[in-house]
């Protein structure tokens, strides 16, 4: 089992009322998961995957990631563990304007303090692996948004995490570079790699081995 | 990782030029000043720091207890050296220097006799054995212990001869002796207390019937100074004790009771009862170097948190990716420093540029080494980690906190961003500073304004003063002073001992009045001067008539300032008393009083004065010329004057100057409190530029939607300045009382000063309002009269 949440509630206080963003959520994922969270506007589904990926924290219940018990952990062990298994995946790609394509790549591994030569050989790996080795040296600017999210893909793989947890990846694409950020996906998948995706579209959960609705915060 | 933060520190800078250009500049013209008040401080702190032996060489110095008062003289009374070498066993070396001003100097070579007026020191060899002096060339066998000798400096041997070697050349000493020059020097540095370019052998003085080169103990002359090299280990306090018996021997009968003292040679430059420098004005420049500083980087500050929303994107994925606080806010350091880096290589350069105009300016002399020293550098790379570290902290940790979650939805606000009332806050301490300077330079200038324009009891408008060069028999000065007067543009003249106010000379005496036993215990001034004095610069008799002028001296004019001094009701009473001056050298009767004069600078009170006519005491002659034709009556001036002496430099001065002279210092602090108080707002301005047009581009959308609804331009604009003026208003309050506090103080110096009137303040306050205007409406009135369409269509 890669992670388990236990009766997992998050709330907000507004005006004297708690207000659920997330409800007594009851949540296994197994390595090797292509997991699709849908639902409707405002039904917690981002807050899910920001509470999986440790971005954001909850107020009851029990989550557990390898193993560890993520709702003891202090904030340092916390994000010791996401920036080591976790990749995240965005809608608006959010890539650093002011890096170029490898910097992107790089910037990763130099949180990681990975050495210099390391740093290169991954990042001409990823390039290659996404065939953008010409785009190497432009600036988000310059990309189209498919490429972008391509961008996005390769910096969240490019430290080999367990879990890949993506937002709407296609939400700001057209329909064919959709699907072939769908299908490298599933490509991805079939090599280990557990994704966690939040999405809109009917079309993508085909992709994925299991579909979680959530509505008001809680799962249907 | 460092070289990741340098880049995209860099690719910020590219990014944001406008604000990157604020910041720099802003910390450019702050480290410029810095730099140079650094090199100023530390001038004045290396002072006399090169000789070999400083910690044993001494000035002796003259404590003169009078009654209850006590006065300082930088200087001993004549007999003292040979007394203090051959009676004591304290000193390995002592030697007396001499200090004239202005002498003449002739050169006879083949072209004729060239003139020159320079600054003349006469000195005992040991001068040069006490100082580390280095003589680059000297004639053997031959020392300043030779009389009629002289060792110069290498520059003054250039100025004079040229290419020629000065060894050995002779030159003619006011007109009198002949001198040769024996030996070259070293040109001495600038931070020594002993300056001089021409040092003339002392006993050259011996024949003069100079005061100062009999061995007599009578009075100081405070141009003679004695300076000494101890033998080592000596107790200070011991040595002062044993000296006690010099005035029991050699003064046992003077009211005026002398002490000795040795005045350690590192305390000279800063010692302010010996005419040193104010210490407290170190302190005041290294404060407004602060001060400056600060504003640049609370540019910094303010426009790095204002920005903090546009990065917030940047740095929510930097912590989705892996990036913890710290690296966040090292990263945020680390563009500081890169921005300060620039700044400092800006603002060296600013420095290396101003170096000579800031000389100029403020009667200095860094030289441009003293910016490339050791010691500079570690300052200057200090400054770039302090300012990198002040400037870059605070945003730093603020952008270091910002929630990725947040960031990266775009739903951070302002708020979220916070830092809101930190700039409120910094923006204030601006306008304080800024307020306090302004009103600093005005008080400055007013109690300048009112020293110089004040009505000192005497006239000062166009009167000329032209030296005496010579002692002249009566009949003489009489037919010069005719010669004078026939000049068709002169109305008066008058020959004297010394102006009533900004004097050149001073000699104060002892004074008996009418009938008392004793001599009182204040000293008396002495204006010697013909009986045209008092007309000439327009004195006010209030009691008696002008004295009538005899062989010897037997009517005088006194002030009111005497009489209130000994107690006596009216000026009327004086009149007819009987005076013994100058320990009874001078007796006479009490002819007439004049209102009291401006007689010393207005730091001091007004002392007690008398006018008497003394012949071959005169120094100067003082001509009023009406306004019309100066030119021409100056040329007429000199021709006559010419006439009788042939052989001297002509060298004139106005009165007014003379008195103007007198504040040299106030009108450099003036210039330098004008110059600070400027740029302490331009870089202020700068960084309300940036507020401003950061804060514009982000209520783009909010003023478009005020404008659809019908707000005006002048609603718009009030929008973005009532803050301002808030901000101003509780600088104000803030700044008025500091500035007060410190401007009371530095007023305290002064015997006659102005008040601080309110609207000073006012004043102040209200100038930094208009140009604070000034500097936000440019961006305002853009933004307000901006089409609102295109800014509501992009959203």
């Amino acid at each position: 089992m890669l992670l388990q949440l236990n009766k997992v509630s998050k709330w907000v206080q507004s005006g004297g009322q708690k207000v659920y963003l997330l409800k007594n959520i009851d949540l296994w994922v197994h390595e090797g998961d292509f997991i699709s969270i849908m639902g409707p506007s405002g039904s917690g589904k981002s807050t899910l995957l920001n509470v999986i990926g440790m971005l954001d924290s909850f107020d009851e219940g029990e989550y557990t990631f390898l193993e560890d018990p993520v709702h003891t952990l202090k904030e340092k062990h916390r994000s010791n563990l996401y920036k080591q298994y976790i990749g995240f995946v965005f809608q608006s790609y959010h890539l650093i304007d002011e890096l170029t394509v490898k910097e992107n790549l790089e910037m990763p591994l130099l949180y990681k303090k990975y050495g210099g030569s390391e740093r290169k050989a991954l990042v001409a790996d990823m390039l290659d692996r996404f065939n953008i080795v010409g785009k190497k040296d432009l600036f988000p600017a310059q990309l189209s948004g498919g490429q972008q999210q391509l961008v996005g893909i390769a910096r969240a793989l490019i430290a080999n995490p367990k879990l890949i947890l993506a937002d709407e990846p296609t939400g700001n694409l057209n329909s064919k570079q959709g699907e072939e950020i769908m299908e490298i996906f599933s490509g991805l998948n079939k090599e280990g790699v557990t994704i966690i995706q939040v999405t809109h579209s009917e079309k993508n959960t085909s992709y994925g081995s299991r579909i979680i609705n959530l509505l008001d915060g809680g799962i249907v | 990782m460092f070289k990741n933060y340098i880049k995209i520190a860099w690719r910020n800078l590219q990014k944001r030029k406008v604000f990157a250009f604020i910041n720099i500049l802003g910390l450019a013209l702050g480290f410029g000043c810095g730099i140079l008040i650094f090199l100023f401080i530390n001038y004045h702190l290396q002072f006399d720091d090169f000789h070999e032996n400083a910690d044993r060489i001494y000035r002796v110095v003259t404590e003169e207890h009078q009654g209850s008062n006590v006065g300082y003289e930088a200087a001993v009374p004549p007999g003292f050296a040979n007394a203090f070498r051959t009676e004591y066993d304290y000193a390995k070396k002592v030697a007396k220097i001499y200090y004239q001003d202005a002498l003449q100097i002739d050169i006879e070579d083949d072209n004729g006799t060239k003139k020159f007026q320079n600054d003349i020191v006469f000195a005992e060899q040991d001068i040069f054995e006490i100082f580390n002096f280095p003589i680059l060339e000297k004639i053997s066998e031959q020392s300043l212990a030779d009389p009629k000798t002289a060792y110069v400096s290498e520059s003054f041997g250039k100025k004079v001869f040229g290419v020629q070697n000065p060894l050995g050349k002779s030159f003619t000493l006011d007109n009198n002796e002949t001198i040769q020059i024996i030996g070259v020097f070293k040109d001495i540095p600038k931070n020594s207390t002993v300056q001089g370019d021409v040092f003339v052998s002392f006993l050259t003085l011996k024949g003069s019937g100079d005061f100062v080169a009999k061995d007599i103990w009578s009075g100081i002359n405070s141009s003679l100074r004695c300076y000494t090299l101890l033998h080592p280990n000596q107790n200070i306090a011991n040595i002062e004790e044993s000296l006690i018996s010099l005035v029991s021997k050699h003064r046992p009968k003077f009211k005026n009771v002398h002490r000795y003292k040795l005045q350690p040679l590192s305390t000279i430059h800063f010692n302010n009862d010996y005419g040193g420098i104010n210490t407290n004005l170190l302190w005041i420049f290294g404060l407004v170097g602060l001060f400056i500083i600060t504003i640049a980087c609370i540019n910094f500050i303010n426009i790095s948190t204002a920005q903090a929303f546009s990065r917030s994107k940047e740095i929510g994925i930097r912590k989705v990716l892996g990036g913890y606080k710290q690296h966040l806010f090292w990263q945020f350091i680390s563009e500081t420093f890169v921005l300060s880096l620039f700044a400092i290589i800006i603002g060296f350069a600013i420095t290396f540029f101003a170096l000579a105009t800031f000389n100029e300016l403020f009667g200095l002399s860094l030289s441009i080494q003293s910016l490339i020293s050791f010691k500079t550098v570690v300052f200057v790379l200090s400054l770039l980690v302090m300012v990198s570290l002040l400037a870059g902290s605070y945003p730093g940790i603020l952008l270091s906190r910002i929630v990725p979650t947040l960031a990266l939805k775009g739903k951070l606000t302002q708020r979220d961003t916070g830092g809101k009332l930190t700039r409120k806050i910094l923006v204030t301490t601006q306008f304080v500073i800024s307020i306090v300077l302004i009103v600093s330079t005005i008080v400055i200038g007013k109690q300048i304004s009112f020293a110089v324009n004040a009505d000192l009891g005497f006239k000062k408008d166009a009167i000329v003063m032209v030296p005496i060069p010579e002692e002249l028999e009566k009949i003489k000065i009489d037919g010069l002073k005719d010669r004078f007067f026939q000049i068709s543009g002169v109305e008066k003249v008058t020959a004297c001992f010394a102006s009533p106010g900004a004097a050149y000379s001073n000699w104060g005496t002892s004074v008996k009045y009418n009938t008392r036993p004793e001599h009182e215990e204040f000293f008396i001034s002495a204006k010697l001067s013909d009986k045209d004095y008092i007309k000439t610069f327009g004195l006010e008799l209030v009691a008696g008539r002008n004295f009538r002028e005899s062989d010897s001296i037997t009517e005088v004019v006194v002030n009111e300032k005497l009489g209130e001094k000994l107690g006596v009701a009216s000026p009327e009473e004086l009149v007819g008393k009987y005076v013994e001056l100058n320990g009874g050298f001078i007796k006479a009767t009490i002819s007439g009083v004049v209102a009291n004069f401006h007689d010393q600078n207005f730091h001091e009170n007004i002392n007690p004065v008398f006018i008497a006519p003394s012949h071959n005491a005169y120094n100067e002659f003082a001509i009023k010329i009406n306004g019309k034709n100066a030119t021409t009556s100056l040329l007429e001036i000199e021709k006559r004057w010419k006439e009788v002496f042939p052989k001297y430099i002509f060298d004139y001065t106005f009165l007014d100057q003379r008195v103007a002279e007198q504040y040299k210092e106030e009108q450099r602090f003036l210039s330098l409190s004008k110059l600070f108080s400027g740029l302490a707002i331009f870089i202020s301005c700068l960084g309300l530029y940036g507020l401003i047009s950061f804060f514009v581009a982000q209520r783009t959308k909010e003023i478009g939607i005020r404008k659809v609804l019908g707000g005006k331009i002048s609603d718009i604009l009030l929008l973005f300045t009532q803050d301002f003026f808030k901000l101003i208003l509780i600088a104000g309050v803030i700044a008025s009382p500091v500035a007060w506090y410190f401007m009371t103080n530095w007023l305290e110096n002064y015997q006659y000063r102005i008040l601080i009137d309110w609207w000073v303040f006012a004043i102040a306050i209200l100038g930094v309002s208009v140009i604070t205007i000034a500097t936000i409406s440019y961006q305002a009135v853009r933004a307000a009269i901006a089409n609102p369409v295109d800014s509501l269509r992009s959203e």
